[in-house]
């Protein structure tokens, strides 16, 4: 059984909580920020701001919508980062959480272009950097509490439970109200599907949620990956083969051999 | 709150009008969302469309300072829907528990928006006395309602003028949304069927803030709204403790438990009461013929209340120290906006700032910190360096040109010191310390306390009549003052020294003391300290979500305040589903009921209680008559108002509202068209000082910035994230720029109507620093209880 | 042999100068961290350095085991000639892959942890094994060359050493070898473009084919014999040694028909995923995808088919270059261009980055040039030489 947690745009209220919660259970700095003319900051998650919310005023189905939308890690049941990760930083836990470990990393980054999501984030201030991104807290839910940000939502939106439960309250809220809900829940599909799971009022893309295929992302990856072990064989196999068909054919007479002295290329 | 913030979830309609709950009170939207996924409709009205706004099925904009007029319409379309319809209303709520019914004084007269005569601000006492019932002390009534004197169909002509039409006309809102709202609103009219306000700033900080909340009232009680639960008027009260500071007497024109403060006329305490104790008035043909008037126990209050400031020292024979007390000088204005004035004046010359800001946070900020200057001496107990503190050294003044001589005492804040707060909904929670406060810095009330004990030391030696109510003052804590100590006194003890059980054993003949009745019972000697009550069951029959045993509410551990009114003549809920009490085999069950008496039905020979105990007449005024400017609200402009005249009548604003004089010019609509209105946002509390020395905070909103919509930002040629500089007559900001689609112009009377949007967060002191929207606002307040007119003035915007 | 003489100070002086500011710059990006000195961001936390050193570099370096596979194991002996100059740059553009990693790597002292914590499902684990056993086989397959240098020196020290036992380990071992390179060779250089099969969302759909392995190793085929041409018509200039125009021409030849495959495999794919008309449509990624197949398949094709271009160094030399740009501009696409930024970011390198990335080529050229000096790699066969002469 693995945790989710249901964001329901719906619910949330834009507070903010959650972010300030999540600074304060991870020991983050407060960002330096400007306002550019909205209520959104810092502008973009980063190493040191592992949630944040975002505002899209949107005009949906005759209705003007201001929607909420937590953006962190999605904690993806098939996780790119973790199958990019050449040494196995990251990890997805039967719990839910995608986990990362300082101890194995060596920086080279390719988990943060490879997330769907763009979520990993790097330290580019630090000379010793590290990748950061949303832990689910799974420190706090070893210890039997709910992530921080689940815990400060004071609205609701954020519902902390497990993945099959939260999937079918989904439904049962778009069911129950449909004139609210866009009839889809974000992440049950979604790149083979993420623990953290969204309802929304207006379609996705309005809320700046990337469009992804409910193809994990991994599996052409995976089948490529899994050609290998054939493909050494089988190449080192064929050429094998081959050197020793030319060089038969070839006979003694107008062969090159390597240990030719002459061939290889000593000058004259 | 007349309920409280869980009971939010039994609403079958929510309306939020004059505040934007989601942001400011982000907790009560927990029982906002539980009402919603129960079925609940959410109704925000506001002119800017907030986060609240974002979660509410139907939002209706309006132009700041127009709510009279909304409401106004939705009372005239209830009255038009209970002619065509009364079996969708609760006919016997609206007769037998409201004054509907009963016969107002001839006399009463209203004309083009005056009700009577009005000498230098204030109505006559002729005029006055017109607005009463035609009998005070056993006024008729006519449960028809059909006597065209009586209140029903007084205000039926009153709220004639308000059809839809004329009331979209003036606040500028959509007639088909405005309609939906009425509505659907209405629909709570139903018995059974609950709808509560939700109300704060946007509703109160007008020059006619009370007549809003007064049309509230009307709309309530003709919808069988009040008593119910998810019913209610449920006012978001500000800070964490602000309905205990108000319990407790922060405001000048009463001490503790709602007693009327003394005013120099007072001769004696029996002359005190006369003015200040109501008569009991009952009604004439109601069922119920009885009136509890329970401020009949004025007397019980007052005297307990001086035994336990002055002990023994106060007896029968020297009135227990009535004279000790401060008289008020009727002609003088003791709220925020006349204590500036009067500084500016020069008539107050030193200021004690106990964790306050008024530097930023009090209206037109330029007036206020010039005031500040004329005083001798300053002391400012905070726990931050705040503008107000800091005065003296802010951005363009030379600090050797300020003579005020200013203290500092560094207070410890909240988590660093043990006592109650009292929340929106009237519950006392115990707060424990967690940490030890840094530094020099002490609890307010060890600082209180040492002051106090240098006082007395200082009056000991003082022989002159004026030392007396010092010295006398019975103040027995030691050196180490505890809030425990301070919790008791507050419940009160009988003469033996034991914990007063209630307030129902007060008595007024010096036996008994209490520092403030609705506090009584509290703390017992029984159950010792409720406050600190943490039992999470819901021990109501039907778990309408009470939770009698968290904490402990006033009075009496009454969660949902007259109750009585949730019931039918039997003792019967309107509501079955969301019962607030019952009566069944001879008692009450549920919340603590408003008094034991049977209901009116199951009184036999005894007293047939009316509900509204409160109330002189046992029932709730439609008609209130107790206010400044008449007895039912009518349309009035802003003192600074965008359109040349009233739409409504000849008279353009509130006759009786306060207008400052000190440094407090006013705009005209040609130099500043715009409507200005200010507000609060999440991430930042009141003056910012709080909030602006927090990392995370200031991360979230670092800048001062306003709000505008498109067509006034493309109008001006101000793009989102410019700077800008806001000004009014009474002085000018900057702050960036943010142009939003949601806050779009309103057409009223003809014009185009634009809005600007300002914070009030920021100041020169602290960590993220901007200028205060408080540099605009004018020193105008309502009439009644002078809030100042923060929510609406004139002003204008140009690129910076 | 003929040497310009005068080139190669002003040559060297520049390339070291380059060196110099390569060097600093990695000092300065050790000591300042990433995100100082360079343009990179959690947008796009790849840039230049991956894309050019990484990316281009492998392939570039391919001319290593397409040659070594057709000398040894094909047995092509005409191209002989330029085997050890190919094995040699091969060589160089790992070392300077390695190199530029440990720039580009975050923690780059933390290397070795890819040694210890296997993710074998992870290409970049695959790549980054195959291009570290890769650089040993190949120092391997080169060695022979500076041990025979070695055999040959006059310093005492040197000459005690038996040069001829370790030289004829290596030849005992060199066909295994070969093997080795080759299906090392192939899995990565497939592998790097499984990396990118990691990206359906962000690589654009011109691109993102779950054959993009197999394209990736096709296009580095097709570029090894390329880059060959490419190069050692440039060094010949430097160091005056030609090569036999039939080397060349059958080098462009093969070249041809690998592109064929290679252009052949591109349209097919788009045509059975349905997306063959983006190629006219996805604007403005279209006319990158125009750009790369002109450059590096359509043009070369053309031209390599044509026996006039084959009879003429100079057409075949620019030929050769239109393969190489082309396949740069396919490493730049894939990695960079067509690959799908976070939304508000930007991109565009550093002069930091510039800077390291041309000191390391410059590196590799000034390694070259002293090969060239010190180590015995003009064409060690006889023929080549004499129709140099005669063609001359
Ligand atoms: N985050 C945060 N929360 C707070 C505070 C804080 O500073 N920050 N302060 C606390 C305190 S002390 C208080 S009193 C409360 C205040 O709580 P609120 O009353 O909710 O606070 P405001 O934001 O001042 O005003 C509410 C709304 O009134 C609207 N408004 C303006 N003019 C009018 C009008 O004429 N009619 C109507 N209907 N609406 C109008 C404004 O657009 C605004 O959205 O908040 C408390 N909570
Ligand atoms: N324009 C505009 N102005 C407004 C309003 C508006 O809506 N618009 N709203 C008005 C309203 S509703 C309110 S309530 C007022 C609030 O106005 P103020 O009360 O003046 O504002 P605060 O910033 O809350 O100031 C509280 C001070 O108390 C200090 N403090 C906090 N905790 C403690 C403590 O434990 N002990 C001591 N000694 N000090 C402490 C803080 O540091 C701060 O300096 O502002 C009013 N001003
Ligand atoms: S959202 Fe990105 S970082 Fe998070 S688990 Fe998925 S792939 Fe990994
Ligand atoms: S940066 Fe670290 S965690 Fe990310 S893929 Fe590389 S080694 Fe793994
Ligand atoms: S789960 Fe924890 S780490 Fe993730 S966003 Fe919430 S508080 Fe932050
Ligand atoms: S705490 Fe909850 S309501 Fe507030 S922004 Fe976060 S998710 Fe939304
Ligand atoms: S700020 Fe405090 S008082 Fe206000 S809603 Fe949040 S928790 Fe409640
Ligand atoms: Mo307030």
């Amino acid at each position: 059984m693995s945790k989710a947690v249901l964001c329901d745009a719906n619910k949330c209220i834009g507070c903010r909580a959650c972010q300030v919660a999540c600074k304060q259970w991870n020991e983050m700095p407060g960002e330096t920020t400007t306002n550019t003319g909205s209520y959104e900051n810092p502008p973009k998650t980063t190493a040191y701001t592992l949630t944040k919310v975002h505002f899209s005023e949107a005009d949906y189905d005759g209705k003007f919508h201001w929607v909420f939308t937590k953006i962190q890690c999605m904690h993806c049941e098939h996780p790119a980062c973790a199958a990019a990760c050449l040494v196995g930083a990251f990890q997805k836990t039967e719990e839910g959480p995608v986990l990362y470990d300082d101890h194995k990393c060596i920086g080279c980054r390719y988990c943060m272009v490879a997330c769907p999501f763009g979520i990993p984030a790097y330290q580019w201030d630090d000379p010793t950097p590290w990748v950061r991104k949303c832990t689910f807290c799974a420190d706090r839910q070893t210890g039997g509490l709910k992530p921080a940000c689940v815990t400060a939502c004071p609205s609701g939106a954020l519902k902390f439970s497990e993945r099959d439960a939260l999937i079918a309250e989904a439904h049962q809220r778009i069911a129950a109200e449909p004139s609210k809900y866009v009839n889809h829940v974000y992440g049950e599909e979604e790149v083979g599907g993420t623990s953290w799971l969204y309802l929304s009022p207006v379609p996705f893309d309005m809320l700046g949620m990337p469009v992804v295929g409910s193809e994990a992302v991994t599996v052409n990856v995976e089948r490529a990956m899994g050609a290998v072990p054939p493909v050494l064989v089988g190449v080192a196999a064929l050429m094998s083969g081959i050197y020793w068909l030319v060089k038969r054919r070839q006979g003694s007479g107008g062969a090159v051999t390597p240990d030719d002295k002459e061939r290889v290329g000593v000058p004259k | 709150m007349t309920n409280h913030w869980i009971d939010i979830q039994n609403a079958d309609c929510i309306m939020i009008i004059g505040s934007n709950a989601a942001e400011n009170h982000p907790i009560s939207f927990k029982w906002v969302s539980e009402a919603m996924a129960r079925g609940a409709k959410l109704i925000h009205v506001d002119p800017r469309f907030t986060r609240t706004s974002s979660k509410a099925d139907i939002y209706a904009p309006l132009r700041s300072g127009t709510d009279i007029a909304f409401i106004g319409g939705m009372i005239k379309y209830v009255l038009d829907d209970i002619a065509d319809n009364p079996a969708n209303y609760n006919m016997e709520y609206i007769i037998q528990y409201t004054n509907a019914s009963f016969i107002v004084n001839q006399e009463f007269v209203f004309h083009d928006g005056l009700f009577g005569e009005v000498e230098d601000g204030k109505y006559t006492a002729a005029s006055r006395g017109s607005w009463q019932y035609a009998d005070t002390a056993t006024p008729d009534t006519d449960p028809t309602l059909e006597n065209p004197n009586c209140v029903f169909q007084l205000l039926k002509n009153h709220f004639s003028r308000y059809d839809i039409d004329t009331v979209c006309n003036i606040t500028g809102t959509p007639k088909d949304v405005y309609r939906e709202i009425c509505r659907t609103y209405s629909a709570t009219g139903q018995r059974g069927k609950a709808g509560t306000i939700m109300y704060a700033m946007g509703a109160t900080q007008h020059t006619y803030g009370t007549q809003n909340i007064r049309a509230y009232g009307i709309l309530q009680l003709l919808l069988g709204n009040m008593g119910v639960s998810g019913g209610g008027i449920n006012a978001l009260r500000g800070t964490s403790n602000v309905q205990g500071s108000t319990d407790m007497c922060l405001l000048s024109h009463i001490l503790p438990g709602y007693l009327v403060a003394p005013v120099e006329g007072d001769a004696d305490l029996e002359d005190y009461l006369r003015r200040a104790r109501p008569s009991t008035i009952t009604p004439q043909g109601l069922a119920g013929d009885t009136s509890a008037n329970w401020w009949g126990n004025y007397k019980k209050y007052v005297v307990s209340l001086l035994k336990a400031w002055y002990g023994n020292a106060a007896t029968q024979s020297n009135d227990f120290c009535f004279h000790y007390l401060p008289k008020r000088d009727p002609s003088l204005n003791y709220t925020h906006i006349g204590m500036i004035e009067a500084m500016g004046q020069g008539t107050i010359k030193g200021l004690w700032n106990w964790g306050q800001n008024p530097a930023s946070g009090g209206p037109n900020s330029n007036g206020a910190r010039a005031a500040l200057a004329n005083l001798d001496w300053l002391v400012a107990a905070d726990i931050w360096m705040n503008e107000t503190a800091e005065f003296w050294k802010r951005p363009g003044v030379a600090p050797a040109d300020i003579k005020t001589e200013v203290f500092i005492l560094p207070a410890a804040c909240s988590y660093e010191k043990e006592g109650s707060i009292t929340n929106s909904g009237r519950w006392a929670q115990w707060r424990y310390k967690a940490v030890e406060a840094p530094g020099e810095a002490m609890p307010d009330l060890e600082i209180m306390n040492l002051v106090m004990l240098k006082l007395k030391e200082l009056y000991q030696a003082d022989s002159r009549p004026l030392a007396k109510p010092v010295v006398e003052l019975d103040w027995d804590y030691g050196s180490h003052i505890t809030a425990d100590a301070v919790a008791r006194e507050i419940n009160g003890y009988d003469s033996t020294g034991q914990l007063m059980a209630s307030f129902g054993s007060l008595k007024d003949d010096g036996t008994t003391s209490s520092g403030n009745w609705l506090y009584c019972n509290m703390y017992t000697e029984t159950d010792g300290n409720k406050a600190k009550k943490t039992d999470p069951v819901d021990t109501h029959p039907q778990q309408i979500g009470l939770y009698s045993n968290w904490a402990w509410c006033w009075p009496v551990n009454r969660r949902i305040i007259y109750n009585r009114a949730s019931v039918d003549l039997d003792g019967v809920p309107w509501d079955s589903e969301h019962p607030v009490i019952s009566y069944g085999q001879g008692k009450w069950q549920g919340d603590i009921a408003d008094g034991g008496w049977p209901p009116i039905n199951q009184a036999g020979n005894g007293a047939k209680y009316l509900p509204f105990i409160m109330k002189p007449e046992g029932v709730a005024r439609l008609w209130g008559y107790g206010l400044a400017e008449g007895p039912v609200p009518e349309v009035y402009e802003p003192w600074e108002s965008p359109l040349d005249e009233n739409l409504m009548s000849g008279t353009k604003i509130n006759p009786c509202s306060f207008i400052g004089t000190y440094r407090n010019q006013q705009g005209t609509p040609e130099q500043y068209p715009y409507v200005g209105t200010t507000y609060r946002c999440t991430e930042h509390w009141q003056t910012g000082i709080m909030t602006r020395n927090l990392p995370w905070l200031v991360e979230l909103m670092p800048n001062m910035y306003v709000e505008m919509g498109e067509e006034l930002a493309a109008d001006k040629g101000i793009e989102n994230g410019d700077m800008v500089t806001v000004s009014t007559a009474r002085g000018e900001i900057s702050a960036v720029a943010i142009v939003t689609k949601r806050f779009p112009p309103l057409t009223v009377g003809g014009k185009t109507i634009y809005h600007i949007g300002v914070i009030w967060h920021f100041g020169y002191s602290g960590m993220a620093k901007g200028d205060s929207g408080n540099i605009l606002t004018p020193h105008v307040g309502d009439a009644n209880t002078t809030i100042p007119e923060y929510k609406t003035f004139l002003c204008n915007i140009r690129r910076a | 042999m003929k040497i310009n003489k005068r080139s190669i100070p002003v040559g060297t002086l520049i390339l070291t100068t380059v060196v110099l500011i390569g060097l600093i710059t990695m000092i300065l990006r050790y000591i300042n961290g990433l995100g100082a000195t360079t343009n990179l961001s959690d947008g796009r936390a790849w840039g230049l350095w991956i894309s050019f050193d990484l990316y281009c570099g492998v392939a570039l370096a391919a001319g290593g085991f397409t040659l070594a596979g057709i000398v040894y194991i094909f047995r092509r002996e005409k191209y002989h000639a330029v085997a050890r100059p190919a094995i040699l740059t091969a060589f160089l553009g790992y070392t300077l892959v390695i190199l530029a990693l440990l720039v580009d790597l975050g923690q780059p002292w933390y290397i070795w942890r890819f040694l210890f914590n296997w993710n074998i499902h992870s290409p970049m684990f695959e790549v980054s094994l195959c291009v570290m056993t890769y650089t040993i086989v190949l120092a391997l397959e080169f060695s022979p060359v500076v041990f025979e240098a070695l055999s040959k020196s006059d310093l005492p020290i040197i000459k005690r050493f038996k040069w001829q036992i370790p030289m004829r380990i290596i030849r005992a071992i060199q066909i295994p070898l070969v093997i080795a390179g080759i299906v090392l060779s192939t899995l990565h250089q497939s592998s790097l473009g499984s990396m990118l099969l990691m990206m359906p969302e962000t690589l654009h759909t011109l691109w993102y084919t779950p054959i993009l392995p197999i394209l990736f190793l096709n296009s580095a085929i097709a570029v090894g014999p390329a880059m060959v041409m490419f190069e050692s018509t440039l060094s010949s200039r430097v160091f005056g040694h030609r090569l036999s125009l039939d080397i060349f021409s059958g080098l462009g030849k093969m070249t041809a028909y690998i592109l064929s495959v290679y252009l052949l495999l591109k349209i097919v794919d788009l045509l059975a995923r349905g997306d063959l008309t983006l190629i006219f449509t996805a604007y403005p990624e279209n006319l990158l995808w125009w750009g790369e197949m002109v450059i590096g398949a359509i043009l070369p094709i053309v031209l390599f088919s044509m026996p006039s271009v084959r009879q003429s160094r100079t057409w075949l030399f620019w030929t050769a270059t239109l393969v190489v740009v082309g396949l740069i501009f396919n490493r730049f696409n894939v990695s960079m261009l067509a690959l799908g930024i976070r939304p508000d970011f930007t991109y565009f390198p550093y002069w930091m980055e510039f800077a390291v990335s041309a000191g390391l080529v410059a590196d590799a050229m000034l390694v070259i040039w002293l090969a060239n000096r010190l180590l015995p790699m003009g064409p060690g066969n006889k023929e080549g030489a004499i129709t140099e002469a005669g063609s001359n």
